[in-house]
């Protein structure tokens, strides 16, 4: 993505922060709609549009777990590992989709490009344990093995979306 | 390094508070931190750095009770109070202490005994005193495949890291380079740079010593000595004019590391270094270094024994006169008054000159204004760079510079050059001669500010006296401004309070022939400005005498070559360009049958049948200072380990540039640039065989375009003077009127170009 189009995102809403470099945020989420993922370029092109360096731009996108600088399957499943979902199967649960996809154990993307299955930190849903989120969707849960499946072959049928918000 | 601020306890409106019982008393504002250290108790710290900023209390390590606070609190990050009460020895600190080290100590290997920090290392020491002792961890420590080069000069082992953030602070916001980031997260953080590229830059090394743990070591001294082996001495930097307090490693009898001083100088280098400072000293082992004496003939060039060459040399100085001294920009004061005495005494008659820029008579109303130290440019509000290019000629300003403007101070420049400073304000590229009209255009700023402080390049003005009358009437007009002179020469402030005058004399009399015996005394006349006349000229006289620590120039044709210590293994005194007289401490002994210059010169009095009535450097010293009222009142005692000021101002002498001239020449104006590792030093030192920088021709596109240059890859510079060949870089950036050429470079020849006051030149400029 090129500077300018992140210009014309973030410019909009610059008087909504106090520090011009708050708007680092907004940036990235934005360039990663694009492609799913964040490349050198477009790491480059924050930090032109946001006024830092590049290499603090990327100092900012390692830190979030949610900001992807490989490129991930269409849609990703972040399966929640927390205290309570930990108390409640999340590990059945996410062995449960790691194997029906043929993944390693701990997460990973599928070969065909169709998914992305990684582990989170708590997603607010303790009540709903265990729970698990698809891309930046409303969090679903409690998740019964039966649920995962359903998910998988719903997503399978459901159309790739034209902005990939992560 | 520093870890704390210094505590001024003598300063009125002291605020009383309690520590550990005993009723103490600091300025308003003090951290207590360094309340605690400046009053003898050690809370330990490690993220804790004031010359990085602000605390951020990162690492938690510096945990303290404050009566009537809830929980403990970070010391770096609060200020003492009035009748604060604080307890740093209680039973729950001494947990707290041991708690966050065993937390930070949970990732740390245990390779001290293979670590370079190792015996020097602040984690190791404050383990010992405050930690644990013990660990109930039984998890598997992080690894990485080790070591990682972050640059040719640092390596980076991860898994030592304890993630202080102190050189991520350094690079954004010191150096101000951005290259230094963490990446990650919680237990997976690392440094690193952008997509895994070098650590690039001036100040690079300055980590090395920030880093409290064994992560970021120095790649040439890696696994070179242990810290047991060594020997640290305290002395200057001789490679630029502002004189960097530093510390020098002596292992098996050699320089083996510089580093900046645990106890910095504030009023000069504040603890910073540049990467040349701190990693030139493998000159001093470089293959052209010159080990032992030569004798040389038509026949054949023998090494004989130091006696032999002092007693030839004394033989070809007996002669009939007159006899000639031409001292290097790097020569000490004591080198430079003990060759006064020799031609007051047995070479009466003898002309002595530097090679430097000397006394330049359109400076003296500059010189004459109220002088700054550098530690004023961090507290002025408006800063004027008038000429030069600090960032590469005198690098530690620069670091001073950006503090200043990062505290709220403007920066406004003029000059002939762009340079990586001119981005931090406006700036005003002028063409050579025109300097006044930038002066102008920073005038108004002045009415505005009320601690303005100009800071003028030496070897600009010297030659633009219109422009150097401007600033002076400006300094003059307004109150609180003051001055800061960007000198050309290591010594030359020094040399000049001798009273030691240019060489334009010297060079006129060398051409007469009239000259018996030239002796060089640190000098390379051949590869300074004036080059091919300087050449020319050294054909004409009878015999030279060369005392001189590296091979090249005149020592390749000297008669005799004395074979002399470098400024990292001698004594004597420097004065820096702002006038603060220092003192080197020879780190080592030079190699082979090298001595120091002030011994081999003394030796030479003795043979000259002038044995002069002192023996050792203070002495020398004493005498010089007893004999030139510049110097009046100083000594090695009172220079002492911070540097003394020079209060008098040196003798006026002739022979400095006279400027004022037009340039000589047709075609564009010359501007020459200065690169920070483009100088003999920096390519003779093979730990900075990575960042060394060549010479080059910059023109800009118009002017290339005008010129049918743009396709060119060499051109070829002619000045009345001489001419040389080099590569072309056609830059957008560059202001046209001008050809920027790279100065200093050996072997470059830009030197060739210019006449030996360094005047302004013209040069025709054509496609090779």
């Amino acid at each position: 993505m090129t500077a300018d189009e992140i210009r014309g995102h973030i410019d909009p809403i610059r008087d909504q922060f106090a520090e011009g470099r708050s708007l680092i945020l907004p940036a990235l989420k934005f360039a990663q709609t694009e492609k799913g993922y964040l490349d050198g370029a477009d790491l480059e092109a924050v930090g032109e549009a946001v006024g830092l360096t590049t290499a603090y731009v990327e100092s900012v996108a390692t830190f979030y777990d949610r900001l992807y600088l490989q490129p991930t399957g269409r849609r990703v499943i972040s399966v929640c590992i927390n205290l309570s979902c930990m108390l409640r199967g999340c590990d059945e649960l996410l062995s449960h989709l790691t194997g029906r996809l043929g993944l390693p154990s701990d997460g990973g993307s599928t070969d065909d490009g169709a998914f992305t299955v990684q582990q989170a930190q708590c997603l607010g849903y303790c009540d709903r344990a265990p729970c698990l989120q698809v891309d930046v969707g409303e969090t679903q849960g409690p998740m019964s093995l039966d649920d995962a499946d359903a998910l998988i072959e719903a997503l399978r049928a459901a159309p790739t979306p034209d902005r990939l918000w992560r | 390094m520093s870890d704390y601020a210094p505590v001024n306890l003598s300063a009125p409106d002291q605020i009383e508070f309690e520590l550990n019982r005993r009723r103490l008393a600091a300025p308003a504002g003090t951290m207590l931190v360094d309340a605690a250290y400046a009053h003898g108790v050690e809370v330990p710290v490690f993220c804790y750095e004031p010359r990085l900023g602000g605390p951020i209390g990162a690492c938690r390590m510096c945990l303290v009770h404050v009566e009537g606070m809830r929980g403990l609190q970070t010391a770096c990050s609060t200020q003492v109070q009035p009748d604060m009460v604080v307890r740093s020895d209680t039973d729950e600190v001494r947990d707290a202490h041991d708690g966050v080290l065993e937390l930070l100590l949970a990732n740390h290997p245990l390779d001290c005994p293979v670590c370079d920090k190792g015996g020097e290392c602040p984690l190791q020491d404050r383990t010992f005193k405050f930690g644990p002792g013990k660990t109930q961890f039984v998890e598997h420590k992080r690894h990485f495949p080790k070591p990682l080069d972050l640059s040719s000069l640092i390596a980076l082992d991860r898994e030592r890291c304890i993630t202080c953030f102190r050189c991520v602070r350094f690079s954004q916001e010191v150096a101000e380079d951005g290259h230094l980031i963490m990446r990650e997260r919680g237990g997976d953080s690392e440094i690193a740079t952008f997509t895994g590229d070098h650590y690039t830059g001036r100040f690079t090394g300055n980590v090395i010593d920030l880093c409290p743990v064994g992560a970021l070591t120095s790649v040439p001294y890696r696994f070179v000595a242990r810290p047991w082996d060594i020997k640290n001495t305290p002395s200057v930097c001789g490679h630029c004019p502002v004189g960097c307090n530093l510390e020098l490693t002596e292992h098996e009898g050699h320089v083996a590391r510089v580093t900046g001083r645990p106890n910095p100088n504030y009023s000069v280098e504040e603890g910073w270094l540049c990467d040349k400072a701190r990693f030139a000293y493998p000159e001093d082992r470089a293959p052209d270094r010159v080990r032992q004496p030569l004798i040389r003939d038509a026949a054949a060039t023998r090494e004989v024994a130091i006696e032999e060459a002092v007693e030839a040399a004394a033989l070809l100085l007996g002669r009939d006169g007159p006899h000639a001294f031409l001292l290097g920009p790097g020569a000490t004061v004591e080198e430079g008054f003990l060759a006064q005495e020799l031609a007051s005494g047995p070479c009466r008659g003898a002309l002595v000159a530097q090679l430097g820029l000397g006394d330049a008579p359109a400076l003296a109303g500059l010189r004459a204004a109220p002088a700054a130290q550098l530690d004023d440019i961090d507290r002025a509000d408006l800063v004027v760079l008038v000429g030069g290019d600090p960032a590469n000629q005198q690098p530690v300003v620069e670091l001073r510079i950006r503090k200043a403007v990062r505290g709220g101070g403007r920066l406004v420049s003029a000059g002939p050059r762009r340079h990586p400073l001119s981005g931090l304000g406006p700036s005003y590229i002028t063409p050579p001669g025109r300097l006044l009209d930038g002066v102008r255009a920073a005038g108004p700023a002045f009415r505005a500010a009320r601690r303005p402080l100009v800071l003028w390049d030496e070897a600009d003005l010297a030659h633009e006296p219109a422009a150097a009358a401007e600033l002076a009437g400006l300094l003059g007009a307004t109150r609180g401004a003051r001055q800061l002179e960007l000198g050309a020469d290591v010594n030359g402030a020094g040399l000049s309070a001798l009273g030691i005058p240019g060489a334009a004399d010297l060079v006129a009399a060398l051409e007469q022939g009239t000259i018996t015996t030239l002796l060089t005394i640190h000098a390379q006349p051949a590869e300074s400005a004036g080059a091919a006349r300087w050449a020319e000229a050294l054909g004409r006289v009878g015999a030279v005498v060369a005392l001189a620590s590296h091979g090249g120039g005149i020592a390749d044709s000297a008669a005799v070559v004395l074979p002399a210590a470098t400024h990292r293994e001698q004594e004597g005194v420097y004065v820096s360009m702002a006038k603060r007289a220092q003192r080197l401490r020879p780190g080592a002994a030079p190699p082979g049958g090298a001595a120091p210059g002030w011994e081999l010169l003394i030796a030479l009095a003795h043979r000259l049948g002038a044995a002069p009535a002192y023996r050792s450097p203070a002495a020398t010293f004493a005498a010089a200072a007893a004999a030139r009222p510049a110097l009046a009142g100083l000594s090695y005692d009172v220079i002492g380990e911070l540097g003394a000021l020079l209060h008098a101002a040196p003798p006026a002498t002739t022979n400095g540039a006279v400027g004022g001239g037009g340039a000589d020449g047709t075609g564009l104006p010359l501007v020459t640039t200065l690169r920070i590792f483009g100088d003999a030093a920096a390519h003779r030192s093979d730990a900075l065989s990575g960042v060394r920088q060549g010479a080059e021709v910059v023109l800009g596109a118009g002017e290339a375009e005008r010129r049918g240059l743009a396709g060119a890859a060499q051109v070829r510079l002619q000045s009345p003077h001489g001419a040389c060949t080099l590569p072309l870089r056609v830059d957008p950036r560059c202001p046209d009127g001008a050809v920027h050429a790279t100065l200093g470079v050996p072997g470059a020849g830009v030197e060739r170009l210019l006449a030996v006051d360094r005047s302004p030149v013209r040069v025709e400029v054509t496609a090779a």
